[in-house]
């Protein structure tokens, strides 16, 4: 799938659009950085630029992928977020990544939550896993915020890696939990806000 | 939106998912791909592939597979590459097993060379040999290239920097 037919995802604070050349420093950085240990990091500049390449040539092979990250209002780049399964791969996987300097501001969750309801909405996607470091307890909390739920049954990539199943579809649709994750994201993108009418629990 | 060239035995076109196989196997087999950054496990294989066909979306150049158009088999690998790193874009070229000494990597070589200086009006070109490539390096003599200088390759290594003749010379 070429760049200009990957689709673009909007949500309220951000624009998830097809990865390209001029978007390739940001991740040069993130890559040459500590936060990349649990995503095979940090790299040099050629590993980088090779994963970075190889993450737009997914795309034209699976017809899935990462997408980059954008501000809505700056365009700026604060990370990568998608479906990803390369060789070796058990299961299609629900990665994200965020750049160290833009942590902290839910972009993650805003991000994976919209992506996994394209992949299953568009994509006719009816499950997926996300593949996480044990010692990865950021990424851990986040794919709980997500509703997962650690697999020990399924299969791991090399056993380094824990397995954290998504809901499918029907779970996730309409749910309380597709609710209350959707409440977070508005919390985060105005601290005032508060929900009304009823108690979250 | 990658461009396909034809000589007269061969077709040079954009990599697709089908011509995996192919590629994974020419770097299992460790005496054939080591000059070629191999040998690579399937998985690593399968990095190699995506990687090369998110180079053409980025640089606008890249790998053709190589086919021989009357049968349709996939006999090798040439095209234009240059990753970050690599001081300057060079012409590569692999041929698969079973395909050697019919001229294949020569007749690729030289389309792609012509579409570099032609299509994309480039004005010179390099191929990186690792020392010890001997055939690697008779085809850049016999393409016209001489020993320019040595590169030290962040990946790989000590390579030799073979410069090809101008357009000019070389058309």
């Amino acid at each position: 799938m070429s760049a200009a037919a990957i689709p673009v995802i909007e949500t309220r604070r951000l624009v998830l659009r097809a990865p390209l050349a001029e978007d390739y420093p940001d991740f040069r950085a993130t890559f040459a950085s500590y936060r990349s240990r649990f995503m095979g990091g940090p790299l040099n500049g050629y590993e980088a630029w090779m994963l970075y390449a190889a993450e737009i040539g997914h795309w034209e092979i699976r017809g899935f992928g990462m997408w980059m990250i954008h501000d809505r209002v700056t365009g700026a780049t604060l990370g990568m977020a998608g479906g990803w399964q390369p060789a070796k791969w058990p299961e299609r996987e629900i990665a994200w990544i965020i750049w160290p300097d833009r942590a902290g501001h839910g972009y993650a969750l805003e991000a994976t939550h919209a992506v996994r309801r394209h992949l299953y909405r568009h994509m006719d996607w009816q499950g997926a896993v996300s593949y996480i470091d044990p010692k990865n307890l950021d990424s851990i909390r986040l794919a709980e915020r997500l509703g997962c739920v650690k697999d020990a049954e399924a299969q791991t990539i090399d056993g380094s890696d824990a397995v954290y199943r998504h809901p499918s579809p029907a779970k996730l649709d309409n749910s309380q939990l597709a609710h209350g994750i959707e409440m977070e994201i508005q919390h985060y993108a105005d601290p005032l806000f508060k929900p009304k009418g009823w108690a979250i629990d | 939106m990658i461009p396909t060239l034809t000589t007269d035995r061969l077709t040079l076109r954009g990599p697709r998912e089908a011509d995996f196989d192919a590629v994974a196997g020419f770097f299992a087999d460790g005496g054939r791909s080591d000059f070629f950054g191999g040998p690579l496990t399937r998985g690593n294989a399968w990095r190699w592939f995506a990687m090369s066909i998110g180079h053409w979306q980025l640089k606008g150049f890249g790998f053709w597979m190589v086919e021989l158009t009357a049968t349709g088999q996939h006999c090798g690998l040439c095209g234009l590459w240059q990753p970050e790193g690599w001081p300057e874009p060079e012409l590569g070229w692999a041929v698969f097993e079973g395909f050697e000494g019919m001229g294949i990597a020569k007749e690729a070589a030289l389309a792609a060379r012509a579409f570099a200086y032609g299509t994309l009006g480039w004005t010179t070109l390099t191929s990186n040999i690792m020392p010890g490539n001997t055939r690697s390096i008779a085809l850049a003599e016999r393409l016209g290239a001489r020993l320019d200088r040595r590169f030290d390759n962040p990946l790989v290594g000590e390579e030799l920097v073979y410069r090809h003749p101008a357009p000019e010379a070389a058309s």
